[in-house]
Protein backbone atom coordinates (compact mmCIF):
# COMPACT_ATOMS: atom_id res chain seq x y z
CA UNK A 1 0.00 0.00 0.00
CA UNK A 2 1.04 3.21 -0.62
CA UNK A 3 2.71 5.74 1.32
CA UNK A 4 -1.26 7.53 3.15
CA UNK A 5 0.37 11.59 4.28
CA UNK A 6 -2.52 12.55 5.46
CA UNK A 7 -4.10 12.91 9.18
CA UNK A 8 -4.68 9.47 10.61
CA UNK A 9 -5.81 8.38 14.08
CA UNK A 10 -4.03 7.73 16.97
CA UNK A 11 -4.98 4.02 17.21
CA UNK A 12 -2.73 4.32 20.88
CA UNK A 13 -5.89 6.52 22.25
CA UNK A 14 -7.91 3.52 23.96
CA UNK A 15 -10.80 5.97 23.71
CA UNK A 16 -11.26 5.74 20.49
CA UNK A 17 -9.58 2.40 19.70
CA UNK A 18 -12.77 0.41 19.27
CA UNK A 19 -14.44 2.60 16.38
CA UNK A 20 -10.91 2.18 14.41
CA UNK A 21 -11.07 -1.97 14.65
CA UNK A 22 -14.43 -2.18 13.73
CA UNK A 23 -14.08 -0.32 11.12
CA UNK A 24 -11.05 -2.71 9.89
CA UNK A 25 -13.55 -4.73 10.04
CA UNK A 26 -16.35 -2.96 7.76
CA UNK A 27 -18.61 -2.21 10.90
CA UNK A 28 -19.29 1.11 11.86
CA UNK A 29 -19.42 1.31 15.73
CA UNK A 30 -19.67 3.89 18.50
CA UNK A 31 -19.98 4.26 22.37
CA UNK A 32 -23.85 3.65 23.81
CA UNK A 33 -23.63 4.50 27.65
CA UNK A 34 -24.09 1.23 29.59
CA UNK A 35 -26.18 3.18 32.08
CA UNK A 36 -28.74 5.42 30.14
CA UNK A 37 -28.26 4.21 26.43
CA UNK A 38 -27.15 7.83 25.47
CA UNK A 39 -25.33 7.16 21.97
CA UNK A 40 -22.37 9.72 21.91
CA UNK A 41 -19.94 10.65 19.18
CA UNK A 42 -17.43 11.18 19.36
CA UNK A 43 -15.86 8.99 21.55
CA UNK A 44 -15.33 10.43 24.81
CA UNK A 45 -14.32 8.63 28.54
CA UNK A 46 -17.97 9.69 30.40
CA UNK A 47 -21.45 9.89 29.33
CA UNK A 48 -22.40 13.27 28.66
CA UNK A 49 -26.02 12.94 29.69
CA UNK A 50 -25.79 10.92 33.21
CA UNK A 51 -21.88 11.36 33.89
CA UNK A 52 -21.17 7.34 33.96
CA UNK A 53 -17.99 6.88 33.26
CA UNK A 54 -16.87 3.92 29.82
CA UNK A 55 -19.48 2.54 27.42
CA UNK A 56 -20.29 -0.02 25.53
CA UNK A 57 -19.55 -0.03 21.91
CA UNK A 58 -22.94 -0.56 19.44
CA UNK A 59 -22.73 -1.27 15.84
CA UNK A 60 -24.73 1.08 13.68
CA UNK A 61 -26.52 0.63 10.52
CA UNK A 62 -24.43 2.68 8.64
CA UNK A 63 -27.20 4.52 7.05
CA UNK A 64 -28.05 8.32 6.93
CA UNK A 65 -28.76 11.45 5.00
CA UNK A 66 -26.30 14.34 4.28
CA UNK A 67 -27.51 17.19 5.99
CA UNK A 68 -25.10 19.64 4.69
CA UNK A 69 -21.79 19.02 2.80
CA UNK A 70 -18.65 21.32 1.71
CA UNK A 71 -16.73 21.18 -1.35
CA UNK A 72 -12.92 21.84 -1.47
CA UNK A 73 -11.73 23.19 -4.28
CA UNK A 74 -8.39 24.66 -2.54
CA UNK A 75 -6.82 22.20 0.04
CA UNK A 76 -6.75 24.21 3.14
CA UNK A 77 -4.74 21.44 4.67
CA UNK A 78 -2.20 21.06 1.57
CA UNK A 79 -2.13 17.19 2.17
CA UNK A 80 -4.98 16.71 0.60
CA UNK A 81 -4.35 18.94 -2.42
CA UNK A 82 -4.02 15.39 -4.26
CA UNK A 83 -7.54 14.91 -3.80
CA UNK A 84 -9.67 18.34 -4.55
CA UNK A 85 -12.42 18.65 -5.60
CA UNK A 86 -13.34 16.70 -2.71
CA UNK A 87 -16.67 16.35 -0.53
CA UNK A 88 -16.91 16.69 3.07
CA UNK A 89 -20.44 15.94 4.41
CA UNK A 90 -22.23 16.48 7.98
CA UNK A 91 -24.61 12.82 8.11
CA UNK A 92 -27.50 12.25 10.09
CA UNK A 93 -27.73 8.78 11.25
CA UNK A 94 -30.80 7.34 10.59
CA UNK A 95 -29.69 6.86 14.78
CA UNK A 96 -29.91 10.52 15.19
CA UNK A 97 -26.79 11.78 15.24
CA UNK A 98 -24.51 13.65 12.91
CA UNK A 99 -21.34 12.37 11.84
CA UNK A 100 -18.58 14.41 9.78
CA UNK A 101 -17.20 11.90 6.48
CA UNK A 102 -15.76 12.37 3.45
CA UNK A 103 -17.74 11.30 0.20
CA UNK A 104 -16.77 8.13 -1.37
CA UNK A 105 -16.12 9.66 -4.76
CA UNK A 106 -16.82 13.01 -6.99
CA UNK A 107 -18.43 15.57 -5.16
CA UNK A 108 -20.73 16.74 -8.19
CA UNK A 109 -23.59 14.45 -7.48
CA UNK A 110 -24.00 15.17 -3.69
CA UNK A 111 -27.31 17.36 -2.94
CA UNK A 112 -28.75 17.73 0.64
CA UNK A 113 -30.97 15.20 1.47
CA UNK A 114 -29.53 12.29 -0.19
CA UNK A 115 -29.57 9.11 1.47
CA UNK A 116 -26.16 7.59 1.98
CA UNK A 117 -24.26 4.39 3.44
CA UNK A 118 -21.26 3.76 4.92
CA UNK A 119 -17.74 2.28 3.55
CA UNK A 120 -14.97 1.13 4.67
CA UNK A 121 -11.77 2.51 2.96
CA UNK A 122 -8.61 1.23 4.37
CA UNK A 123 -5.73 4.29 3.72
CA UNK A 124 -2.89 2.27 5.32
CA UNK A 125 -2.33 -1.31 6.79
CA UNK A 126 -3.68 -0.72 10.02
CA UNK A 127 -6.55 2.18 9.77
CA UNK A 128 -9.37 1.94 7.54
CA UNK A 129 -11.42 5.18 7.31
CA UNK A 130 -15.18 5.25 7.42
CA UNK A 131 -16.63 7.35 4.38
CA UNK A 132 -19.81 7.68 2.93
CA UNK A 133 -21.64 6.97 -0.69
CA UNK A 134 -24.89 7.47 -2.26
CA UNK A 135 -27.71 4.54 -1.34
CA UNK A 136 -30.14 4.88 -4.29
CA UNK B 1 -27.16 43.19 38.57
CA UNK B 2 -28.22 46.35 37.17
CA UNK B 3 -25.08 46.73 34.80
CA UNK B 4 -26.55 49.08 32.63
CA UNK B 5 -24.02 51.93 31.79
CA UNK B 6 -21.75 51.07 35.44
CA UNK B 7 -18.70 50.33 32.79
CA UNK B 8 -17.47 52.39 29.94
CA UNK B 9 -14.14 51.81 27.78
CA UNK B 10 -12.17 55.31 27.92
CA UNK B 11 -9.20 53.82 25.45
CA UNK B 12 -8.58 52.14 22.68
CA UNK B 13 -5.33 51.57 20.70
CA UNK B 14 -3.91 49.03 18.00
CA UNK B 15 -0.92 48.35 16.01
CA UNK B 16 0.05 48.53 12.66
CA UNK B 17 -2.07 45.29 11.05
CA UNK B 18 -0.60 42.52 8.86
CA UNK B 19 3.08 41.87 8.45
CA UNK B 20 5.20 42.56 11.30
CA UNK B 21 8.01 40.53 11.27
CA UNK B 22 10.90 39.94 14.00
CA UNK B 23 8.67 41.27 17.01
CA UNK B 24 6.88 38.37 19.49
CA UNK B 25 3.17 38.36 19.75
CA UNK B 26 3.90 39.97 23.35
CA UNK B 27 5.81 42.77 22.38
CA UNK B 28 3.01 43.86 19.65
CA UNK B 29 0.19 43.74 23.13
CA UNK B 30 2.46 45.89 24.75
CA UNK B 31 2.81 48.10 21.75
CA UNK B 32 -1.40 48.27 21.51
CA UNK B 33 -1.40 48.56 25.54
CA UNK B 34 0.78 51.81 25.08
CA UNK B 35 -1.33 53.37 22.38
CA UNK B 36 -4.40 52.68 24.37
CA UNK B 37 -2.91 54.31 27.45
CA UNK B 38 -2.02 57.12 25.68
CA UNK B 39 -5.56 57.23 24.02
CA UNK B 40 -6.91 57.38 27.99
CA UNK B 41 -4.66 59.41 29.08
CA UNK B 42 -2.94 57.94 31.93
CA UNK B 43 0.18 55.94 32.63
CA UNK B 44 0.66 52.11 33.32
CA UNK B 45 0.55 53.13 36.95
CA UNK B 46 -3.07 54.03 36.80
CA UNK B 47 -4.53 50.68 35.83
CA UNK B 48 -4.98 47.71 38.41
CA UNK B 49 -6.37 44.90 36.42
CA UNK B 50 -4.73 43.17 33.34
CA UNK B 51 -7.02 40.94 30.82
CA UNK B 52 -4.86 39.17 27.81
CA UNK B 53 -5.57 36.53 25.55
CA UNK B 54 -3.48 33.21 24.49
CA UNK B 55 -2.73 32.93 21.27
CA UNK B 56 -4.50 30.57 19.28
CA UNK B 57 -1.62 28.13 18.36
CA UNK B 58 1.22 29.18 20.53
CA UNK B 59 1.76 29.92 24.07
CA UNK B 60 2.29 33.47 23.85
CA UNK B 61 -0.49 36.36 25.09
CA UNK B 62 -0.60 34.65 29.16
CA UNK B 63 -1.30 37.77 31.77
CA UNK B 64 2.19 36.41 33.57
CA UNK B 65 3.91 37.43 30.19
CA UNK B 66 2.59 40.29 29.09
CA UNK B 67 2.41 42.02 33.03
CA UNK B 68 6.21 40.94 33.55
CA UNK B 69 6.84 42.40 30.66
CA UNK B 70 5.43 46.20 31.05
CA UNK B 71 6.33 45.95 34.98
CA UNK B 72 2.62 45.72 36.02
CA UNK B 73 1.86 44.65 39.44
CA UNK B 74 -2.33 44.50 38.97
CA UNK B 75 -4.84 43.86 41.49
CA UNK B 76 -6.28 41.28 39.11
CA UNK B 77 -5.22 39.79 36.29
CA UNK B 78 -6.93 37.20 33.84
CA UNK B 79 -6.05 34.96 30.35
CA UNK B 80 -8.85 33.59 28.29
CA UNK B 81 -7.96 30.82 26.05
CA UNK B 82 -9.88 32.41 23.06
CA UNK B 83 -10.66 36.35 24.14
CA UNK B 84 -12.24 37.86 21.21
CA UNK B 85 -13.25 41.06 22.57
CA UNK B 86 -16.33 40.94 24.26
CA UNK B 87 -15.21 38.05 26.11
CA UNK B 88 -12.26 39.52 27.70
CA UNK B 89 -14.46 42.94 27.75
CA UNK B 90 -17.24 40.92 29.55
CA UNK B 91 -14.50 39.67 32.01
CA UNK B 92 -13.16 43.48 32.49
CA UNK B 93 -16.81 44.51 33.38
CA UNK B 94 -17.32 41.68 36.29
CA UNK B 95 -13.66 42.81 37.63
CA UNK B 96 -14.69 46.37 37.86
CA UNK B 97 -17.96 46.04 39.18
CA UNK B 98 -16.98 43.15 41.68
CA UNK B 99 -14.39 45.85 43.03
CA UNK B 100 -11.55 43.20 41.82
CA UNK B 101 -9.95 46.10 39.95
CA UNK B 102 -11.10 49.99 38.80
CA UNK B 103 -9.27 50.07 35.49
CA UNK B 104 -8.81 47.19 33.55
CA UNK B 105 -6.57 47.33 30.78
CA UNK B 106 -7.59 44.39 27.98
CA UNK B 107 -5.36 43.41 25.59
CA UNK B 108 -4.69 40.77 22.23
CA UNK B 109 -1.46 41.08 20.32
CA UNK B 110 -0.70 38.30 17.82
CA UNK B 111 2.39 37.57 15.45
CA UNK B 112 0.70 34.96 13.85
CA UNK B 113 0.92 35.47 10.09
CA UNK B 114 4.46 36.08 10.44
CA UNK B 115 4.58 32.70 12.81
CA UNK B 116 2.89 31.05 10.10
CA UNK B 117 0.49 30.21 12.14
CA UNK B 118 -1.41 26.77 10.82
CA UNK B 119 -5.13 27.79 10.38
CA UNK B 120 -5.38 24.36 8.49
CA UNK B 121 -6.50 22.49 11.03
CA UNK B 122 -9.99 21.81 12.12
CA UNK B 123 -11.72 23.21 15.01
CA UNK B 124 -13.96 22.89 17.66
CA UNK B 125 -15.25 19.70 19.63
CA UNK B 126 -14.65 16.23 17.47
CA UNK B 127 -11.56 18.07 15.36
CA UNK B 128 -10.00 15.11 14.93
CA UNK B 129 -12.48 13.24 13.24
CA UNK B 130 -13.20 16.10 11.07
CA UNK B 131 -9.32 16.39 10.46
CA UNK B 132 -9.03 12.84 9.65
CA UNK B 133 -12.12 13.65 6.66
CA UNK B 134 -10.37 16.44 5.49
CA UNK B 135 -12.46 19.27 6.78
CA UNK B 136 -9.73 21.21 6.89
CA UNK B 137 -10.45 25.09 8.36
CA UNK B 138 -12.86 26.90 9.55
CA UNK B 139 -13.88 27.35 5.90
CA UNK B 140 -15.51 23.96 6.22
CA UNK B 141 -17.70 24.37 8.32
CA UNK B 142 -18.92 27.46 7.38
CA UNK B 143 -19.66 26.38 3.76
CA UNK B 144 -21.93 23.77 5.16
CA UNK B 145 -23.80 26.14 6.97
CA UNK B 146 -24.23 28.42 4.28
CA UNK B 147 -25.60 25.53 2.37
CA UNK B 148 -27.51 24.09 4.72
CA UNK B 149 -29.00 27.90 5.01
CA UNK B 150 -29.76 27.73 0.84
CA UNK B 151 -31.38 24.69 1.16
CA UNK B 152 -33.85 25.98 3.55
CA UNK B 153 -34.25 29.18 2.74
CA UNK B 154 -33.06 29.71 -0.63
CA UNK B 155 -30.17 32.03 -0.32
CA UNK B 156 -27.88 32.33 -2.97
CA UNK B 157 -23.99 33.07 -3.16
CA UNK B 158 -24.58 36.55 -4.85
CA UNK B 159 -26.44 37.56 -1.58
CA UNK B 160 -23.63 36.47 0.46
CA UNK B 161 -21.30 38.17 -1.58
CA UNK B 162 -22.86 41.63 -0.59
CA UNK B 163 -21.45 41.05 2.95
CA UNK B 164 -17.69 40.64 1.39
CA UNK B 165 -18.69 43.38 -0.94
CA UNK B 166 -19.84 46.04 1.14
CA UNK B 167 -17.02 45.62 4.22
CA UNK B 168 -14.65 46.27 1.29
CA UNK B 169 -16.63 49.48 0.28
CA UNK B 170 -16.45 50.23 4.40
CA UNK B 171 -12.83 49.36 4.24
CA UNK B 172 -11.98 51.81 1.14
CA UNK B 173 -12.22 54.30 3.61
CA UNK B 174 -10.29 52.95 6.89
CA UNK B 175 -6.42 54.54 6.34
CA UNK B 176 -6.20 50.90 8.89
CA UNK B 177 -7.98 47.94 6.65
CA UNK B 178 -5.41 45.81 4.52
CA UNK B 179 -7.30 44.64 1.98
CA UNK B 180 -8.91 48.07 0.08
CA UNK B 181 -8.22 47.42 -3.85
CA UNK B 182 -12.16 47.83 -5.25
CA UNK B 183 -14.59 44.46 -5.48
CA UNK B 184 -17.96 44.30 -7.05
CA UNK B 185 -20.32 41.96 -6.76
CA UNK B 186 -19.38 40.72 -10.61
CA UNK B 187 -15.84 40.40 -9.36
CA UNK B 188 -16.91 38.47 -5.99
CA UNK B 189 -19.06 36.34 -8.43
CA UNK B 190 -15.93 36.13 -10.93
CA UNK B 191 -14.00 34.25 -8.45
CA UNK B 192 -12.88 30.40 -8.01
CA UNK B 193 -14.41 28.66 -5.20
CA UNK B 194 -12.11 28.15 -1.89
CA UNK B 195 -14.33 25.49 -0.26
CA UNK B 196 -17.53 25.26 -2.46
CA UNK B 197 -19.95 27.49 -2.23
CA UNK B 198 -17.63 30.02 -0.29
CA UNK B 199 -14.84 31.84 -2.10
CA UNK B 200 -11.89 34.26 -1.28
CA UNK B 201 -13.46 36.70 0.28
CA UNK B 202 -15.79 35.70 2.14
CA UNK B 203 -12.92 33.98 4.41
CA UNK B 204 -10.08 36.22 6.97
CA UNK B 205 -6.84 36.42 5.59
CA UNK B 206 -4.35 35.62 8.91
CA UNK B 207 -2.92 39.08 10.35
CA UNK B 208 -0.33 39.91 12.85
CA UNK B 209 -1.12 43.06 14.64
CA UNK B 210 -2.48 44.07 18.32
CA UNK B 211 -5.29 45.85 19.59
CA UNK B 212 -6.08 47.30 23.42
CA UNK B 213 -9.40 48.85 25.10
CA UNK B 214 -8.90 50.72 28.62
CA UNK B 215 -11.56 49.61 30.45
CA UNK B 216 -13.15 51.55 34.05
CA UNK B 217 -16.14 52.39 35.93
CA UNK B 218 -18.25 55.59 34.68
CA UNK B 219 -17.86 57.33 37.58
CA UNK B 220 -14.32 57.54 37.11
CA UNK B 221 -14.28 57.80 32.63
CA UNK B 222 -15.46 61.29 32.88
CA UNK B 223 -12.15 62.12 34.15
CA UNK B 224 -10.47 60.95 31.04
CA UNK B 225 -10.39 62.96 27.78
CA UNK B 226 -12.36 61.10 24.97
CA UNK B 227 -16.09 60.89 25.51
CA UNK B 228 -16.97 57.11 27.19
CA UNK B 229 -18.31 54.30 25.77
CA UNK B 230 -20.58 53.06 28.03
CA UNK B 231 -21.32 49.27 28.20
CA UNK B 232 -25.13 49.16 28.30
CA UNK B 233 -25.76 45.73 27.89
CA UNK B 234 -24.01 42.47 28.14
CA UNK B 235 -25.17 38.53 27.16
CA UNK B 236 -23.11 35.40 26.70
CA UNK B 237 -23.98 31.70 25.88
CA UNK B 238 -21.67 28.43 24.92
CA UNK B 239 -22.54 25.17 23.31
CA UNK B 240 -19.88 23.41 24.53
CA UNK B 241 -21.43 20.53 23.59
CA UNK B 242 -20.50 21.47 20.36
CA UNK B 243 -21.40 18.45 17.49
CA UNK B 244 -23.85 16.22 20.37
CA UNK B 245 -25.84 19.63 19.74
CA UNK B 246 -28.07 18.43 15.97
CA UNK B 247 -27.76 21.27 13.53
CA UNK B 248 -24.80 22.69 15.89
CA UNK B 249 -23.35 24.61 12.46
CA UNK B 250 -26.02 26.68 12.31
CA UNK B 251 -25.43 28.01 16.01
CA UNK B 252 -29.01 28.58 16.82
CA UNK B 253 -28.26 28.86 20.39
CA UNK B 254 -26.84 32.60 19.10
CA UNK B 255 -30.60 33.51 19.44
CA UNK B 256 -30.28 33.18 22.90
CA UNK B 257 -27.92 35.49 23.69
CA UNK B 258 -29.80 37.84 21.58
CA UNK B 259 -32.84 37.21 23.63
CA UNK B 260 -30.67 37.67 27.05
CA UNK B 261 -29.18 40.43 25.51
CA UNK B 262 -32.65 43.08 24.39
CA UNK B 263 -34.20 42.57 27.53
CA UNK B 264 -31.71 42.94 29.92
CA UNK B 265 -30.91 45.73 28.15
CA UNK B 266 -34.57 47.00 27.16
CA UNK B 267 -32.92 47.66 23.80
CA UNK B 268 -34.39 46.63 20.31
CA UNK B 269 -32.46 46.19 16.92
CA UNK B 270 -34.01 49.27 15.75
CA UNK B 271 -32.19 51.42 18.61
CA UNK B 272 -29.18 50.31 16.98
CA UNK B 273 -27.22 52.73 15.27
CA UNK B 274 -24.02 50.57 13.50
CA UNK B 275 -23.79 46.93 13.93
CA UNK B 276 -20.08 45.21 14.22
CA UNK B 277 -20.10 41.05 13.70
CA UNK B 278 -17.14 39.47 14.49
CA UNK B 279 -16.57 37.80 10.47
CA UNK B 280 -13.91 34.93 10.75
CA UNK B 281 -16.42 33.80 7.97
CA UNK B 282 -19.01 36.15 5.89
CA UNK B 283 -21.33 33.53 7.23
CA UNK B 284 -21.14 34.48 10.46
CA UNK B 285 -22.62 37.72 9.66
CA UNK B 286 -25.33 36.19 7.57
CA UNK B 287 -25.94 34.08 10.78
CA UNK B 288 -26.00 36.98 13.46
CA UNK B 289 -28.32 39.33 11.16
CA UNK B 290 -30.19 36.74 11.74
CA UNK B 291 -30.06 35.35 15.22
CA UNK B 292 -29.96 38.98 16.89
CA UNK B 293 -33.16 39.94 15.08
CA UNK B 294 -32.15 42.06 12.26
CA UNK B 295 -34.31 40.46 10.28
CA UNK B 296 -36.41 37.15 10.62
CA UNK B 297 -34.53 33.82 10.50
CA UNK B 298 -34.31 33.18 6.75
CA UNK B 299 -34.24 36.52 5.28
CA UNK B 300 -30.64 37.20 5.66
CA UNK B 301 -30.30 36.83 2.00
CA UNK B 302 -32.20 39.45 0.63
CA UNK B 303 -31.68 41.49 3.54
CA UNK B 304 -28.24 41.75 2.70
CA UNK B 305 -28.82 41.95 -1.10
CA UNK B 306 -31.03 45.26 -0.71
CA UNK B 307 -27.62 46.81 0.08
CA UNK B 308 -28.81 48.15 3.88
CA UNK B 309 -24.99 46.97 5.61
CA UNK B 310 -23.56 49.07 2.49
CA UNK B 311 -22.17 52.67 3.41
CA UNK B 312 -25.19 54.74 2.93
CA UNK B 313 -27.47 51.95 3.94
CA UNK B 314 -29.72 51.72 6.96
CA UNK B 315 -28.06 49.16 8.89
CA UNK B 316 -23.95 50.07 8.81
CA UNK B 317 -21.97 47.06 9.11
CA UNK B 318 -18.78 46.71 10.19
CA UNK B 319 -17.86 50.29 9.13
CA UNK B 320 -13.99 49.37 9.35
CA UNK B 321 -14.40 46.72 6.93
CA UNK B 322 -14.37 43.92 9.56
CA UNK B 323 -12.08 41.44 9.37
CA UNK B 324 -12.66 40.36 5.87
CA UNK B 325 -11.29 43.49 4.65
CA UNK B 326 -9.86 45.40 7.51
CA UNK B 327 -7.49 42.15 9.18
CA UNK B 328 -7.88 39.35 11.37
CA UNK B 329 -7.75 40.74 15.05
CA UNK B 330 -10.40 38.21 16.46
CA UNK B 331 -13.05 41.03 16.72
CA UNK B 332 -11.43 43.15 18.48
CA UNK B 333 -11.17 45.96 15.97
CA UNK B 334 -14.93 45.65 15.72
CA UNK B 335 -14.79 46.68 19.05
CA UNK B 336 -12.28 49.79 18.61
CA UNK B 337 -14.42 50.52 15.53
CA UNK B 338 -17.06 50.33 17.48
CA UNK B 339 -16.14 53.19 20.42
CA UNK B 340 -14.61 55.29 17.89
CA UNK B 341 -17.76 56.06 15.71
CA UNK B 342 -19.36 56.58 19.31
CA UNK B 343 -16.49 59.30 19.42
CA UNK B 344 -17.10 60.82 15.96
CA UNK B 345 -13.37 59.72 15.22
CA UNK B 346 -13.99 57.71 11.80
CA UNK B 347 -13.73 60.21 9.54
CA UNK B 348 -15.47 59.80 5.38
CA UNK B 349 -17.07 56.42 7.34
CA UNK B 350 -18.33 58.12 9.96
CA UNK B 351 -21.75 56.95 10.49
CA UNK B 352 -24.21 60.07 11.43
CA UNK B 353 -25.49 60.42 15.12
CA UNK B 354 -23.82 57.18 15.57
CA UNK B 355 -24.97 56.87 19.29
CA UNK B 356 -25.59 53.31 19.86
CA UNK B 357 -23.65 50.14 18.75
CA UNK B 358 -23.65 46.34 19.01
CA UNK B 359 -20.52 44.15 19.02
CA UNK B 360 -20.98 40.44 18.51
CA UNK B 361 -18.45 37.75 18.27
CA UNK B 362 -18.27 33.90 18.70
CA UNK B 363 -15.84 31.64 19.56
CA UNK B 364 -16.44 29.23 16.45
CA UNK B 365 -18.67 26.59 17.22
CA UNK B 366 -18.78 26.85 21.21
CA UNK B 367 -19.53 30.25 22.25
CA UNK B 368 -21.86 33.56 21.34
CA UNK B 369 -21.19 37.05 23.21
CA UNK B 370 -22.52 40.45 22.42
CA UNK B 371 -22.09 44.01 24.27
CA UNK B 372 -24.52 47.22 23.02
CA UNK B 373 -22.14 50.31 24.28
CA UNK B 374 -23.22 53.80 23.90
CA UNK B 375 -22.23 57.80 23.69
CA UNK B 376 -24.94 58.02 26.60
CA UNK B 377 -25.51 56.46 30.07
Amino acid sequence: MMAYDKPLPDLENEVEAPHWQAAKQGRLSIQRCSQCGYLRWPPETICPECLTRGGDWVDLKGEGEIWSFAVYHRAMNPVFSDEVPYAVAMVRLTEGIEMIGRIAGPPDQVRIGQKVRAVFVPVTDEVTLVQWEPSA
Amino acid sequence: MDLRAKTAIVGVGNTAQGTLPGRSANEIAVEAIQEALADAGIEKKDVDGLITCRNLRSREGIDEQIGHLMGLNPKYSATLDYGTGNFSLHLGVMAILTGLASTVVLVYGTNQRSAKADFSVAVGGGADMAAIAGLAHVAGPAAMAFRRHQHLYGTTEEQLGWVSVAQREWAQMNPLAIFKQPMSIDDYMAMDYMVAPLRRPDLTMISDGGVAIILTSAERAVDHPKKPAYILGIAERTALRAYQNLENLMRPWLGDVAKQLWSSSGLSPKDIDALYIQDATSVWVLQMLEWYGFCEVGEGGPFLAEGRTRPGGSLPLNTNGGQLSESYMWGWLNLAEGVRQLRGECGPRQVANAEVVLDCSTHDFLKGAATILSSHQ
